[in-house]
């Protein structure tokens, strides 16, 4: 390693416990600035769940989650995307009967400073500010390339653009981080080409730091700068792809204990 | 350029300031405005009692744009409209006959009054989500009937009746009541549908939209659900605060019995016909219950003219109630997004009629 940057998200001990069942224990993990990190693991690892812990939606049973000074551990949803935090859900949350410029328009909310007086007027400061704002959300539409989808509700849109416009939807909130949980879901090739590609701009144009999480190894081991693996709510392994692709723990996570090992254990 | 301004079926915006306009085309502003000059001629060819009706429609409209603002734009199922329009009636009859405040300063304290208390009332919502927040304006609507009529400083429920007003030299008498104030509510009505159409093209109003659909998502997008909501009910309550008032001088007295929660459903099924979450359906679902109930009114004197029914029975008694909840059954099945939709179908019609492309 080159040089220490200053950690931007620390996870530290997080444990999370529903009802006597443990989704986390004690998890720790550091995300330094401006890299993708990837978090990686089985279906039902706690992967959802450590990221429903950072923004906001889930409170940690024990445990820190700080963000550049900020102790996210009791923050509400809305106060993390206060400090920066962007996220885009692994079960399309949009507003479905809105049009694509409309959802992106919502993220704007709390880069929009005018009072519900100058709402009612609708006069100077709210308009001008309206019309900022749909010029920034169409430099993201113009980024993400959703042009053509524009105008359209949401809802009457093919999935893999609907992925899309979840993670322009986080983007137009200019975070300093973004959670992608699993972008590409039910994706073919080339939409997960498109997607990566994305992912990869806005880390390097926009300097925005990115959590992924994703089940394609492929594309996690490429473009990963650091890779986390739970397992049954613990973290089995960290580091770089290629020291944790070789760790013997992950493949057993994964492909479980080869049968002449077993054989030979027992 | 397009060809004509007043025509112009393309898109034809360079400025994104341009894209915040209402009104596509100068043909739709001038309708609205050619609409409204109509609507200042009506009193002078309508019979005095369609007058009355038509107030009656007005108030009513302010109120339901109100109870839109709370169930159709942000879905928090609201019983206890007609309350609110009680607290603002209360409050402007208080601040009429106690404090002698002129009307124009009496009915905005109506306003806030409702917005107070619609707030305050509004925090379970913050906790409560669907038919349990609903019941918990239900029990708004009982203690407010029930306080009411326990109060002496409110006569109790009977009649506080309010000072008859004098505008720009004109008094309202016996005579011109219906008259004057139907030139004192016209105004209202437009003006408060203008400043919600202006909210509903800012966050503010787009929070709301969001908090309806998706909260969780809403939450993601740094709004705060819980203030959106208090802030949908503050707002639908100043409008019920508003239209409460109104009806305080428009009856010439404030009566618990006109705030009861036969009211409230009205206004409910008022929304839903007309349509929720829907600016020009708060105006057309007035528009149809109102009318609804008279012509069943007219029609069941002509029913009892026919002395089919045994003497002092009244056919209106049971057809009232009984095409009120067809009207909304009906509704409920065939159009739930109900005369909006088709306001809006046949809007689309006369815009490629007759054949623009």
């Amino acid at each position: 390693m080159s040089q220490v940057q200053s950690p931007q998200l620390e996870v530290q001990g997080v444990t999370l416990t529903f009802g006597g069942l443990n989704a986390l224990t004690d998890v720790s993990l550091s995300v330094p600035q401006g890299e993708i990190v990837s978090i990686i693991g089985p279906n039902g690892a706690g992967k959802t769940s450590l990221l429903n812990c950072i923004s906001g939606f889930y409170h940690s049973t024990r445990g820190r989650i700080t963000f550049g000074g900020h102790d996210l551990s009791r923050a509400a949803p809305n106060v993390v995307t206060g400090y920066g935090i962007a996220r885009a859900f692994q079960n399309l949350e949009l507003f479905r009967g809105l049009s694509v410029v409309e959802n992106l328009l919502l993220a704007r909310h709390t880069h929009l400073r005018y009072s519900l007086l100058d709402s009612l007027a609708f006069y100077g400061r709210a308009s001008r500010q309206e019309a900022e704002n749909r010029a920034y959300v169409e430099r993201v539409i113009d980024f993400m390339e959703l042009e053509q989808h524009r105008a359209h509700p949401v809802g009457t849109l093919a999935y893999g653009i609907q992925k899309r416009v979840e993670v322009a939807r986080a983007l137009t909130l200019a975070p300093k981080l973004l959670l992608l949980d699993e972008p590409m879901a039910g994706m073919n090739v080339e939409e997960k080409e498109d997607m990566v590609r994305f992912i990869l701009d806005i880390q390097r144009e926009q300097g925005i730091t990115i959590v992924l999480i994703e089940h394609d190894m492929g594309v996690v081991m490429d473009i990963s700068d650091r890779v986390y693996v739970l397992d049954f709510g613990q973290l089995i392994a960290g580091g770089r792809p290629a020291e944790v692709s070789a760790d013997p723990r992950v493949i057993e996570a994964y492909t479980g204990v080869a049968e002449e090992q077993q054989a030979v254990g027992a | 350029m397009p060809a004509s301004r007043f025509t112009q079926t393309g898109n034809y915006r360079t400025k994104y300031q341009q894209d915040q306009t209402i009104f596509a085309t100068y043909a739709e502003q001038l309708s609205l405005i050619v609409l409204i000059g109509l609507l200042l001629l009506l009193p002078l060819i309508l019979p005095k009692t369609m007058l009355r009706d038509v107030n009656m429609i007005m108030i009513y409209a302010v109120a339901v744009i109100g109870l839109n603002i709370t169930t159709g734009y942000t879905g928090l199922i609201n019983i206890g409209q007609a309350a609110f329009m009680g607290v603002g009636a209360y409050a402007t009859a208080l601040a009429a006959t106690r404090l002698n405040l002129p009307f124009f300063l009496a009915i905005p304290i109506g306003g806030l009054a409702g917005a107070l208390v619609g707030t305050f009332v509004g925090l379970p919502s913050l906790r409560l989500k669907y038919l349990y927040l609903a019941v918990a304006t239900l029990a708004f609507q009982i203690i407010f009937e029930w306080g009411v009529g326990h109060t002496p400083l409110l006569a109790q429920g009977g009649a506080i009746s309010l000072p008859q007003v004098q505008v720009l030299g004109v008094k309202a008498t016996f005579f011109n009541h219906n008259f004057v104030w139907y030139y004192l509510i016209l105004p209202v009505l437009v003006v408060m549908g203008l400043l919600w159409r202006n909210v509903l093209r800012t966050k503010h109003g787009r929070s709301l939209i969001a908090v309806r659909d998706n909260d969780r998502a809403a939450a993601a997008m740094g709004i705060n659900p819980g203030t959106a909501k208090i802030m949908a009910f503050m707002i639908g309550s100043f409008y019920a605060g508003i239209a409460g008032g109104l009806f305080a001088y428009f009856q010439k007295a404030v009566v618990i019995e006109d705030y009861g929660l036969h009211i409230s459903i009205q206004l409910l099924a008022m929304a839903i016909v007309g349509g929720l979450g829907s600016l020009p359906g708060s105006f057309l679902g007035p528009l149809f219950i109102v009318a609804l109930d008279r012509i069943v009114g007219s029609g069941s004197q002509w029913l009892g003219s026919l002395n089919i029914f045994p003497a002092g029975v009244d056919a209106a008694t049971a057809l009232r109630p009984l095409s009120f909840g067809l009207a909304i059954v009906l509704f409920l099945m065939f159009e739930p997004r109900g005369l909006a939709n088709w306001w809006r179908l046949s809007r689309l019609y006369f815009k490629k009629w007759p054949y623009k492309f």
